[in-house]
């Protein structure tokens, strides 16, 4: 429908109203922006996208555009400003959204029934559109109103009970995972929507519980116990059958830095034995640790020993020797070390895009490379309201005329 | 095209499945939404059947919970593809097929006399992912990683844990997780260019680079303020600005209770009137303590040292005086975003959950009928459907081999007695 993206890709001319805010729906959007849509961020000074208003902020500047939370989230995208409390916010809105293929929204239910703005709303006036909302308990059910974050999402949906020291305060992961989960569990749907549309010409509504989608990530905690009754604990970074399979701390990169780890996970007798050599230590051939079972029997005792032996060593070089030995292991990176990984610099993971008031920085690409129709951040995050005349009067065709008369009633705040 | 038995959006598409634990998510959402998954196994039994739990504590073939829950909607079939013969036959199902989902090691599959290239030319139109720890080339290639090993390398566990102990994992695979869907997504990419184009393609997924994007805001933060966050454990770090505790025990269990900003986040005024109308705000409900914590509201970081414990302090009191579901829904009425904790128990007796129909019975035949996670989406048109059981070793080598291959039934005896299928 678009007569042309801002990127080039699988999804070229395609183009997407996105109402969504946070994480899961740019997130969503992100993918489709990276592979070519053109995506329009619908936003407002009025009620700023929250991510706009959250660190970390270049020069610790707290400024709607300066936040590279957001940005990280909004490649690839253009954005108009639209204050949908003005008279003629839900007008331009439809405006809009006649000429568009994908509406993407992630508020609780409330918000587009309050404006008219249901899938049942759209379909009158773009029958092939297709919606998809993104609450976090769907749009029914007696909690469909409930708010949060994705903190508290994977709460809910039982990752923290299976996230923490064992026997300890069920902590949960330290960011707010599901927001980095489900949105691919919502795009998986959307573009399968998208491609029947393509085959069939038919659109629909998506009605995506970000909990029920979450779930899908505990493995066979739901499962164990609906046929066994059994409820799983969380083991630390421990494993229900193997070990040894910990992270062990290593020796202070340079000074100060003491906080260097290394995963390590033997699934067979085989790699514990490489193990056991690489540290030039008798492990194997203690009758305590010769097979899975006696190894997780006296599993402390096992830590304990590769503990005192990974201390004395720089995690990055013990991992190549481990590899180099056939031992599942790694570093236990931060974010600094990420920028500095020579694999993840060889599939180009991170984006280097020059933006007018943040700088050039670094942004995050699709995790997969497509051989013939590749993704990528193709421009940095949009200023609110970068695109209006382009918005509104190329896609959703205001006359200039009635654009200025918009502007000067306010409704483009 | 497929005859896929679900009314999903991809109800016209076959997928090859030769995914181990790694990836076996991935096929199954593409059959959550209609397609018709072939699982090609070894003769021997894919690796996941023997991944714990098992119904009841015997380990079984056929009984693995890990098998059952990431299998499921999928058709089973047995293929040596070390032999020439079953390589043959992988060929034939490949002309079948619309996707191939693998995640052998790089470079297994030319080393079996079945490289990239010979797929491709066998069915110019497919669609064939693989799914590896680190990526089909590059210097990390060859290495090895379970799931533990790609969190870490991802970085998510720098993130997960307590400040100065060891960083931890989540004890259900966040990493294959990760690999799987966001594969799906690069699966679906690649199918919607195919749509319109005819054209196939490759998709590298890699599961380091998968879980490298599941940092909340840690990259920005390292690259605009050269901070790397710090596990924040019963906390919370938001671009490197440690904010004050996050789950609270309570009557009977416990609840996770974000704050986000200031101390109680950004509804401190209506937190301190919530435990007033309990009579349990203490000192809070003093006008100077209003003032105080007025002042924090929006604030980047919690305040800190005595004045934070003894609020805290007051919090916990609370939270520990009622139960989980009580506290949560009286947060929600004045818009505070807290959530349960849900233990597995929780879950599939959740009321919300039952509304929305959630869970959804698979027939195991005489193994009983169980309760799994349901669509992971309401499509209105082309609904995702939980409709059969994981396969058994095998069990629809007739039908594949016959109904899709056509081979008569002499010609699959010939194969199974030479240890072929």
């Amino acid at each position: 429908m678009a007569e042309s993206g801002v990127g080039k890709g699988a999804f070229d001319g395609i183009r997407v109203a996105d109402f969504a805010w946070v994480g899961v729906g740019p997130l969503v959007s992100k993918y489709l922006a990276d592979h070519g849509a053109e995506v329009i961020r619908v936003e407002s000074s009025v009620r700023p996208e929250p991510l706009r208003r959250a660190p970390p902020f270049v020069d610790d500047v707290p400024h709607l555009d300066n936040s590279g939370y957001y940005a990280d989230f909004n490649s690839s995208k253009r954005c108009c400003s639209l204050n949908m409390q003005h008279r003629d916010g839900v007008g331009l809105a439809k405006r809009l959204i006649a000429k568009c293929d994908v509406v993407t929204e992630s508020f609780t239910p409330k918000a587009m029934r309050g404006w008219g703005l249901t899938y049942d709303d759209l379909a009158e006036i773009n029958p092939s559109v297709i919606m998809i909302s993104m609450p976090m308990y769907g749009l029914t059910g007696p909690w469909s109103m409930w708010q949060g974050y994705g903190h508290v999402l994977q709460a809910a949906a039982g990752i923290s009970h299976l996230t923490h020291y064992p026997g300890e305060e069920p902590i949960g992961t330290g960011v707010a995972y599901t927001d980095f989960l489900v949105p691919h569990f919502a795009a998986a749907a959307l573009i399968a929507a998208l491609d029947h549309r393509e085959r069939t010409g038919e659109g629909q509504n998506i009605d995506f519980g970000q909990l029920e989608a979450a779930i899908h990530a505990t493995e066979t905690m739901a499962l164990d116990a609906a046929v066994n009754g059994r409820e799983q604990e969380a083991l630390g970074a421990r494993h229900p059958a193997h070990a040894p399979h910990n992270t062990y701390r290593c020796a202070a990169r340079g000074e100060g830095d003491d906080d260097r780890w290394i995963a390590i996970a033997c699934t067979t007798d085989a790699e514990f034995a490489a193990l056991a050599e690489v540290a030039g230590a008798d492990w194997a051939r203690d009758a305590r640790f010769g097979d899975a079972a006696g190894r997780k029997a006296h599993e402390d005792a096992l830590d304990a020993l590769i503990s005192a032996w990974t201390r004395t060593q720089q995690a990055e070089e013990l991992t190549g020797r481990l590899q180099a030995a056939g031992v599942p292991a790694g570093a236990v990176q931060t974010p600094e070390d990420l920028r500095n990984d020579p694999q993840l610099a060889h599939r180009g993971h991170f984006h280097l895009l020059e933006h007018p008031t943040m700088g050039l920085r670094a942004y995050d690409g699709p995790s997969f490379r497509l051989s013939e129709t590749p993704g990528r951040p193709s421009k940095a995050a949009p200023l609110l309201g970068e695109d209006n005349e382009h918005v509104w009067k190329t896609v959703a065709g205001l006359t200039e005329e009635e654009y200025v008369e918009h502007l000067i009633s306010g409704v483009f705040e | 095209m497929a005859d896929g038995d679900g009314a999903g959006p991809l109800a016209p598409f076959r997928v090859l499945d030769l995914t181990g634990e790694i990836g076996q998510l991935a096929g199954r959402m593409l059959g959550d939404l209609g397609a018709d998954v072939i699982k090609v196994e070894p003769l021997e039994g894919d690796g996941a059947r023997w991944n714990p739990p098992f119904q009841g504590e015997e380990a079984d073939l056929e009984g693995s919970l890990f098998w059952w829950a990431f299998n499921h909607n999928k058709r089973g079939t047995t293929l040596d593809l070390g032999s020439e013969r079953g390589r043959g036959l992988f060929l034939r199902l490949a002309e079948a097929a619309d996707f191939l989902v693998e995640s052998f090691a790089p470079g297994t599959m030319d080393s079996i006399g079945l490289p990239r290239e010979a797929i491709a030319a066998a069915n110019p139109a497919l669609v064939h992912t693989s799914i590896t720890p680190f990526g089909s080339d590059g210097p990390y290639a060859q290495w090895r990683a379970t799931d533990l090993v790609g969190v870490a390398m991802g970085g998510l566990a720098s993130l997960c844990g307590a400040p100065g102990r060891n960083p931890i994992r989540p004890t259900a695979s966040q990493g294959y997780a990760q690999a799987s869907a966001q594969a799906v997504v690069g699966t679906l990419t690649a199918h919607f260019h195919r749509t319109r184009s005819g054209k196939g393609q490759h998709v590298d997924q890699s599961m380091q680079e998968a879980v490298t994007f599941t940092h909340d805001n840690a990259m920005p933060t390292w690259d605009i303020r050269g901070v790397n966050i710090e596990r924040p454990g019963n906390g919370r770090n938001i671009g490197g600005y440690a904010s004050g505790q996050y789950v609270y025990e309570t009557a009977d269990g416990w609840v996770a209770a974000l704050s986000f900003g200031g101390l109680f986040g950004l509804t401190a005024r209506q937190t301190i009137g919530w435990l007033d109308r309990h009579g349990m705000a203490e000192d809070l409900r003093s006008e100077e303590w209003i003032a105080k914590l007025d002042a924090t509201q929006g604030a980047l970081t919690a305040p800190q040292g005595e004045e934070a414990e003894h609020v805290n302090g007051v919090l916990r009191r609370f939270c520990k005086a009622f139960g989980s579901a009580q506290l949560t829904a009286e947060a929600q009425q004045i818009r505070n975003g807290w959530g349960i904790v849900h233990r597995p128990k929780d879950l599939l007796a959740n009321e919300h959950l039952k509304a929305r129909g959630y869970w959804t019975e698979i027939d195991h035949g005489e193994a009983g009928s169980f309760a799994y996670p349901g669509p992971w989406a309401k499509l209105s048109k082309t609904p995702i459907s939980m409709r059969r059981r994981a396969p058994r070793l095998g069990e629809h080598n007739e039908e594949v081999y016959g109904g899709l291959l056509g081979l008569t039934a002499a010609e699959i005896a010939a194969l199974s007695a030479d240890g072929v299928i």
